[in-house]
């Protein structure tokens, strides 16, 4: 390797419900700092956990998890990395309902020790960002699902986190929403060379991908191996 | 936005609960205010009366559950009034009847000589005459309610009195009664020769605890009273009253408690995910217990500010009914409205405890899957 790492991830294992379901088994993943990787496989493979555990929203049973130059492990303070060093965009947007787009997009700075209008400034900034000038005061429930969508990307974004993870962000979308969503996020994240990795089933989405990673049984496995299983998803390995 | 306008954001989102749990709290925050400064003006009534007479303190009959139930007989009278250290004892007999609206109208018998010596601020007529048998020194209250003025005959007990004097001393049950003639009093009251209490007042130069001190000494059946905290050795009427205040306080606290707690319990429960979605872009646990807790300590300031407002109004409108206002003057003071706050401070924080380590413990997974 190079290049410093994004994102590594060493023989991580995570099982649910007392060892029954083992949604990882031995994962690796290496991304590098910068680089747009697509997570894809079938249901059920593990990719989502992969992802919340990436982003601090669980502990792996086993394994080694670095982010940016951080050991989660090791991390005493889970919630600043979070706050500080990752942005997550899920497939239900999971915006506040009570507050607006403008109000939303500055709900992480609070535990960044961003003053009042400096949170206000910077969350006008990225909803301009986004395309969602004009449309700040208003909240979800007034927005349409691609919206909603940017209105969540602008949220990720607040704290500069050096890596985006998107979870299935077009899953709730029709496809052209859908793809103007991953245009944005692409763009976005390349223009502030953050590290980009999005779950999907889309292949046309992976595609745009600098590289996918195929998921099986809790593991990586090799293109083949996954076409074997997905041949949909296979034939999406970039050109 | 705040951090504050983010908290009062949650709070408006279910209105109908918010202001039904805002009301709860107030109705106790209201009782609290309302018994406390009840029994803050009793105990300011009761302290101005031992300084009756320029009194430095007041004997009474020892074990006494209420102070017009005390006799004193003539020999107790003699025996303090005989003492060297003491400059002079006027004996007072109370006699309670309704009079007019005034349900606990109190005559005061004493010697026309002795009311002489240390009078109440007269703002019209004269004080008693010595030997007089049926002139009455009127309160001003008192004056008001029975619409009388000096030469005025008034019926007291049964019995008919003309108005030589009208006073005004600033403590209501004073002001709502009167002054007659001491065996005037004691015969309307059947207790001839016998007075309730004595207004001590010691000689130059001489302590008065000390005095008070060796009076009890040398009397077994007597006790001294020389502030109102030793009410109650003589009337156990405050310390009741003290009792229900604070029984009201506690039983508004946990009922109030109680109220916040089912309130930002199903709060909390209802924005599980919305908990999980904060602890995911970074919130730490410390400030969701911040948010809970502020959640509810704004709505106990609330209620706490409704409460103090609303304890004030319901007093002030009790003391529209004439035969209230004719015993009950109800005092107001920071340490009162402080203790009101207090209460809601303590049934925020506390019924706010458990939802909040509730949410906290909730790992961000659980939270976010949270339906």
């Amino acid at each position: 390797m190079s290049e410093p790492a994004g994102i590594d991830v060493t023989g991580v294992r995570k099982a649910y419900e007392q060892g029954r379901i083992q949604a990882l088994a031995g994962m690796n993943l290496h991304v590098a700092s910068g680089e747009y990787v697509a997570l894809v496989g079938p249901s059920g493979c593990g990719k989502s956990t992969l992802l919340h555990l990436i982003a601090a929203l669980d502990r792996p049973d086993e394994g080694t998890i670095h982010v940016a130059g951080h050991d989660l492990a090791l991390e005493r303070d889970l919630s600043h990395y979070r706050a500080r060093h990752v942005g997550i965009v899920f497939q239900l947007h999971n915006l506040l309902p009570t507050l607006t787009a403008l109000e939303n997009v500055q709900v992480p700075m609070f535990e960044t020790g961003v003053r009042a209008a400096e949170r206000e400034r910077r969350a006008r900034r990225l909803l301009e960002l986004v395309g969602m000038e004009g449309r700040d005061g208003n909240r979800p429930a007034e927005l349409s699902g691609g919206e909603r969508q940017r209105v969540a990307i602008a949220r990720a974004l607040a704290n500069e986190p050096e890596v985006i993870l998107a979870d299935e962000p077009t899953g709730s979308l029709d496809s052209t929403s859908g793809l103007h969503v991953m245009e944005l996020l692409e763009s976005v994240c390349r223009g502030r060379h953050a590290t980009l990795v999005v779950v999907t089933h889309a292949p046309d989405l992976a595609r745009r991908a600098d590289r996918i990673v195929h998921m099986l049984d809790g593991r990586d496995v090799p293109a083949p191996e996954a076409r074997a299983v997905a041949p949909g998803m296979a034939a999406g390995t970039p050109t | 936005m705040s951090f504050l306008a983010f908290i009062f954001r949650n709070l408006v989102r279910q209105r109908v609960r918010t202001v039904l749990t805002v009301v709860g709290i107030t109705v106790g925050i209201v009782t609290v205010v309302a018994l406390g400064s009840v029994t803050a003006g009793f105990r300011q009534s009761a302290g101005s009366m031992l300084k009756l007479g320029g009194a430095d303190f007041i004997v009474a009959q020892k074990g006494s559950a209420d102070l017009s139930f005390s006799t004193l007989s003539r020999r107790d009278r003699a025996a303090v009034e005989g003492r060297a250290d003491v400059e002079r004892a006027m004996g007072v007999l109370f006699d309670l009847s309704r009079v007019g609206a005034n349900p606990y109208f109190v005559l005061f018998g004493v010697e026309p000589a002795q009311l002489a010596v240390a009078p109440p601020t007269l703002e019209q007529g004269r004080v008693l005459a010595d030997g007089s048998t049926t002139e009455a020194l009127l309160g001003s209250r008192a004056a008001a309610d029975l619409d009388a003025r000096v030469g005025s005959t008034v019926s007291i007990h049964g019995r008919s009195f003309t108005v030589v004097g009208i006073y005004h001393d600033g403590n209501v049950f004073l002001d709502s009664g009167a002054f007659a003639p001491l065996a005037t009093v004691q015969a309307i009251a059947g207790k001839p020769g016998l007075v309730t209490a004595l207004f001590v007042k010691v000689a130059d130069g001489a302590d008065p605890r000390a005095v008070a001190v060796a009076i009890e000494e040398a009397e077994a059946g007597l006790t001294t009273v020389s502030s109102v905290d030793e009410y109650g050795k003589v009337d156990q009427g405050l310390e009741v009253m003290d009792a229900a205040n604070l029984a009201i306080s506690v039983l508004a606290v946990v009922i109030g408690a109680i109220g916040v707690m089912n309130t930002m319990i199903m709060s909390v429960f209802e924005r599980t995910r919305e908990i999980g979605i904060l602890r995911s872009v970074g919130w730490r646990g410390s400030r969701i217990m911040r948010m809970i807790f502020g959640e509810s300590l704004l709505l106990c300031a609330i209620a706490s500010l409704l409460g103090v407002a609303g304890g004030v109004l319901v007093t002030r409108a009790l003391l529209l009914v004439p035969a209230i206002a004719s015993f009950l003057e109800p005092q107001y003071s920071v340490a009162l409205f402080l203790r009101a706050l207090a209460v809601g401070a303590i049934v925020g924080l506390g019924g706010a405890a458990y939802p909040a380590i509730r949410a906290v413990r909730l790992s961000p997974m659980e939270a976010l899957r949270h339906e």
